[in-house]
């Protein structure tokens, strides 16, 4: 079953945008339906909302006891106040830094491991496959002695190198488990055929292959953009230095400096907001792609 | 689990070479089980070791550890605060896993039925969660439950539940597992969304076409055909969240920062962490963590059978 | 059976690898430690010093004054100080303190932290020679038996923040009530103060950091060490009736949640964003709480501040009084200083050392509200209503047990669990007997 759906992935996920259109008629359950989405999209986004709603609010105003539903009384005093704050910019770049550096391991060490388990089968395939899985099963939080006296012996301490080095560790599995199933999609005949019109086997995988996983390399890279960009504990045991923090520490720790003096929650608001948007900008860029190419991988399992 | 690998050989859809010798496929693993052992290798034997000796702030300090085989295994065993913690994160974990699939499932049916720009709205807003980095977005329901100044509080009152100005909802151990399951499913449904969503969408017109037209219901597409078709992904997108919900630490802990009854409100990674920062026992907290790796083990096993099962098939 | 043997394999080649990857990469060392062992003796080798304060407690300024001074005495050198998040601390102590590489070399930790870090070999001794240079017997006695083992002290006050009681004197007498001289009618007072919208004396269930101080005022005790064993004493007599008279307190006179802890009080002592009532009449705090307490006025740069309580009839300070009058031994907040055992610097780290027992050190800290670790300079405090209660208190001042465990006590939020329960009218006896129970073992640094 699942190798059927797979063989029809890549082409079916693009056509499927434009079919409903086909049998568009109006009907009263039909406008309930939509009225029931857009309900669901509003309880979705409303989180969203109320955080950039308060983060342009004054905090007294927060304080209040009616709540302002509209960015009203709009101030960008709170966002000026945390983009000055010594530690946001510099988290910031240690974020981006973290998270490309480990993107773009994963994403290779992963490809390939993909590609060898489901191009070939061999001895400690199966064992390879379950260890991947198992490995994810693992809880981290008693892990963090052991993996500070690594980086600290290998004076990987506060360094991108370092925690990259866990998370590529921490993300591999389940990365290679979601792209197989894009490599397992692209049938090696396409290949096979650019091979006998006189291409070589890299350049036949590079010209062919390599195209039609692109939308599963950027799921995958979706995934382990999150995870990276999120993590919170190893971070906070192999980055000790003020100077190495990434972002979600840093607003952890802005967080707790601001509840020491009564939360000021406007400001908080704004720093998670100033958190939220690199991500949001990333998602809404490789959107298109991202939805499309998730399937095909999750459909294969 | 060896067998399915013994019995491949005769029935492969896609194309799959067999060589006698294949050199590349082992190659081709070496950078990821590299980074494996570079990142895990080490940690992974730590934890084994020090799960089997006597291993406390003094031992991390340097005095030498001592080995006392099982004794820490025997002593988590028989604390009953144990298992009340994985009787409430196996709790926590399937209730969450079910309703975040649950919701998942019935929203990409939903956006299936709507016109393109209802769909288009809710495919943003999900992208806007999915987006919003973990610490935000805890931070942001903390702020929405706040007791003094939460919204939330405030719409109860308007709607006329006067008994909940005030109310901390992170003081109380059941509204705080309430408002760590929001979070948690929040987080999670637009990732099973849009997988199932994507997954609809390849099931293909003609097929349909030729259900309409020998005379079936929409009902009875939908669950004679549809979600046969979808199963796959249902099933690898339920045992993730399975396997990410029994893991949850990071939500738990920052909420917890608010002030709730911590010993009362720990789930397993919450509860592992506590054991080794709070009180320091290392090795009882290693040998925490290795018996959840066995449980989740266990608990999954049926399942990653089924999945191999389809893998070789 | 597959697994045991790949777990093993992993496992080797990986020590293979870390010892190779190690070979080849030490010479990439972070933060603070560049010198290595050749230090001669009489002067130290110039070197890069790492600091550690907790928090944000000790003020830019002093931080300021720590660098210029350190580094002008010793020529070379530098010092990073790194503020750690109380949250975190613990987690960061146990992770680069006992590594020689990261170690930060000086590092302040709270008071109730101090013996679990000091017991377990954490800090470098002081010798005696030292200790007598730093300030000696002068030196605040409950703090440094907190980082003493044996008689060998590891561990230094750093500075005791003393609680008072923050109380609006406008509302105190309107409605015909005065500064109360003992315990009980401080408890009649507050009761009586309450409304429905306001507390007489705001107070968070969870919150037994001031909790205690009515422990200590009943004469009781939390723990006491009976040979060499720790004994949780929550059942002795004394500690019940202070628990009592908490509870009496707390129900009748806050209107906080059991579940709250030490929230930020302050804000309830300030008149409501609308201009409304206040939502408590007393609150208990440490003595910064004033900066965020008073009338809204606008500072030098536009933006809106508090004016720290400008207006004194409006807004004032008392101490808990005592059972029978006098004042109340109240828990006395803090931190330790101490040199890491495994600091690749450690004559730089005294030097470091003696900078903050300095006078001028210690006397600014009493000038920014701190109590400093030597008495000597606790007069300086006196110069305002804070100072002289300040000074009063910390006669009085009582520290947490120093048992091994402590902090293993404090990680778990026992103490929490247990104020919370009371708080929510449980049986105190029942309580007191039960937590016993979960405690001593842990006091003496046995898991539990």
């Amino acid at each position: 079953m699942s190798a059927v759906l797979a063989d029809t992935a890549a082409p079916a996920a693009r056509t499927g945008e434009r079919r409903p259109v086909r049998r568009r008629r109006i009907r009263p359950g039909k406008i309930l339906l939509s009225a029931l989405g857009l309900l669901m999209a509003l309880v979705w986004v409303f989180p969203v909302y109320w955080m950039m709603n308060s983060a342009v609010t004054p905090d007294a105003i927060l304080g209040a006891d009616t709540p302002q539903l509209l960015p009203v009384s709009f101030t960008l005093t709170n966002l000026r106040s945390v983009l000055t704050d010594s530690g946001f910019l510099n988290a910031l770049g240690m974020s981006v830094m973290v998270t490309f550096l480990t993107i773009t391991l994963v994403l290779a060490f992963a490809f390939l491991a993909a590609l060898a388990i489901s191009r070939w089968r061999f001895r400690g395939r199966t064992s390879f496959i379950l260890a991947v899985l198992f490995i994810q099963m693992l809880p981290a939080e008693g892990l963090f002695i052991a993996q500070y006296q690594m980086m600290s012996s290998l004076g990987l301490l506060n360094q991108v190198i370092g925690i990259s080095v866990l998370y590529v560790a921490m993300l591999v599995p389940f990365t290679v488990w979601m792209l197989r199933g894009f490599v397992a999609g692209v049938p090696i005949e396409l290949e096979e055929a650019a091979m006998v019109d006189g291409l070589s086997r890299p350049r036949a995988f590079l010209r062919i292959t390599f195209p039609l996983l692109a939308p599963g390399l950027v799921a995958s890279g979706v995934y382990a953009f999150l995870q990276a960009w999120n993590e919170f504990t190893t971070a906070l045991v192999i980055l000790p230095a003020e100077s190495a923090q990434t972002l979600p520490i840093w607003l952890r720790s802005f967080l707790s400096a601001s509840a020491n003096r009564g939360i000021n929650w406007a400001e908080v608001m704004a720093a998670s907001t100033l958190i939220a948007v690199p991500v949001i900008v990333f998602f809404l860029f490789v959107q298109g792609r991202m939805t499309s190419g998730l399937v095909s991988g999750a459909v294969k399992g | 689990m060896t067998l399915t690998t013994g019995r491949t050989a005769g029935s492969d859809g896609i194309a799959i070479r067999r060589r006698r010798t294949p050199a590349t496929p082992y190659l081709l693993l070496i950078p990821a089980v590299a980074a494996l052992l570079v990142g895990l290798g080490y940690p992974v034997y730590w934890q084994i070791i020090t799960s089997l000796q006597e291993f406390g702030l003094m031992q991390q300090f340097g005095a030498p550890p001592e080995f006392i085989g099982l004794d820490n295994y025997t002593r988590i065993f028989t604390d009953p605060e144990v298992w009340s913690v994985v009787a409430k994160s196996i709790a926590f974990c399937l209730v969450n896993a079910l309703v975040t699939v649950g919701l998942g499932l019935g929203l990409a049916v939903l956006m299936r039925a709507v016109p393109g720009w209802v769909r288009m709205s809710m495919q943003i807003t999900l992208l806007l969660a999915w987006a919003t980095p973990l610490v935000a977005a805890v931070t942001v329901f903390r702020w929405l439950f706040d007791d003094r100044n939460g919204v939330v509080n405030w719409m109860f009152v308007q709607l006329g539940r006067e008994n909940l100005d005030g109310y901390n909802w992170l003081g109380n151990v059941w509204t705080f597992f309430l408002v760590a399951s929001l979070v948690v499913i929040w987080m999670s449904v637009p990732f099973v969304a849009l997988s199932i969503y994507a997954g609809l969408t390849q099931v293909s017109e003609e097929v349909l076409e030729a259900a309409r037209i020998d005379g079936a219901g929409s009902r009875q597409i939908l669950w004679r055909i549809i979600m046969p078709l979808v199963r796959p992904v249902i099933a690898i997108v339920l045992l993730l969240q399975i396997i990410w919900d029994l893991r949850v630490f990071a939500q738990i802990r920052l909420l917890q920062d608010a002030g709730a009854p911590i010993s009362e409100t720990n789930l397993l990674g919450n509860y592992i962490y506590e054991l080794g920062v709070g009180s320091q026992d290392f090795a009882g907290a290693a040998a925490v963590s290795l018996f959840v790796l066995v449980l989740t083990m266990v608990l999954s096993g049926p399942y990653v059978r089924y999945l191999m099962k389809e893998d070789a098939a | 059976m597959k697994r045991t043997r790949l777990v093993a394999a992993a496992a080797a080649s990986t020590i293979t690898l870390t010892l190779a990857l190690t070979a080849c990469s030490s010479d990439t060392t972070d933060t603070g430690s560049e010198g290595t062992e050749s230090e001669a003796a009489g002067e130290p080798e110039a070197a890069d010093l790492t600091m550690w304060v907790a928090g944000g407690d000790t003020p830019d300024e002093l931080r300021e004054y720590l660098v210029e001074t350190f580094e002008a005495e010793n020529e070379g050198s530098t010092l990073t100080i790194e503020e750690q998040d109380w949250g975190d601390l613990v987690t960061k102590l146990t992770t680069a303190l006992p590594d020689a590489e990261n170690t930060p070399d000086v590092v302040e930790l709270g008071n109730t932290q101090a013996p679990t870090f000091t017991n377990a070999g954490a800090f470098r001794e002081i010798s005696p020679e030292l200790y007598e240079e730093l300030g000696g017997d002068d030196l605040l006695p409950s703090f440094v038996e907190a980082g003493s083992v044996d008689g060998t002290v590891y561990a230094l006050p750093y500075y005791f923040g003393s609680r008072y009681m923050f109380y609006r004197a406008d509302i105190w007498s309107d409605a015909g009530l005065e500064v109360p001289t003992t315990l009980d009618e401080f408890g009649e007072a507050v009761k009586e103060l309450r409304t429905d919208d306001m507390s007489g004396f705001a107070l968070g269930g969870q919150d037994w950091r001031n909790g205690i101080s009515w422990i200590f005022a009943h004469d009781g005790e939390l723990a006491v060490k009976e040979g060499d064993e720790w004994v949780s004493t929550l059942s002795d007599e004394n500690t019940i009736a202070g628990l009592e008279q908490w509870q009496d307190v707390y129900q009748g006179a806050s209107n906080l949640p059991a579940t709250d802890r030490d929230v930020a009080y302050w804000d309830f002592l300030n008149d409501t964003a609308e201009g409304g009532a206040p939502d408590a009449a007393t609150i208990m705090a440490p003595g910064w709480a004033r900066w965020s307490i008073g009338d809204l006025t606008e500072n030098d740069e536009g933006e809106e501040v508090r004016d720290g309580m400008a207006d004194a009839d409006k807004f004032d300070i008392f101490a808990l009084p005592g059972v029978d009058g006098g004042v109340a031994p109240v828990f006395a907040g803090g931190s330790n200083m101490a040199v890491s055992a495994q600091s690749q610097h450690p004559e730089l780290a005294e030097n470091l050392l003696r900078v903050i027992y300095s006078d001028e050190y210690q006397t600014m800290l009493a000038e920014n509200g701190l109590g400093p670790a030597n008495t000597e300079f606790t007069s300086v405090m006196e110069t305002d209503k804070f100072g002289e209660v300040t000074v009063e208190t910390a006669e009085n001042s009582k520290l947490t047990p120093a048992a091994p465990g402590w902090a293993a006590v404090e990680g778990a939020s026992v103490y929490e669990e247990l104020f919370q329960k009371i708080a929510e009218g449980g049986d105190v006896a029942e309580l007191a007997a039960e937590y016993d129970e979960t405690i001593t073992p842990m006091l003496n640094g046995q898991a539990g």
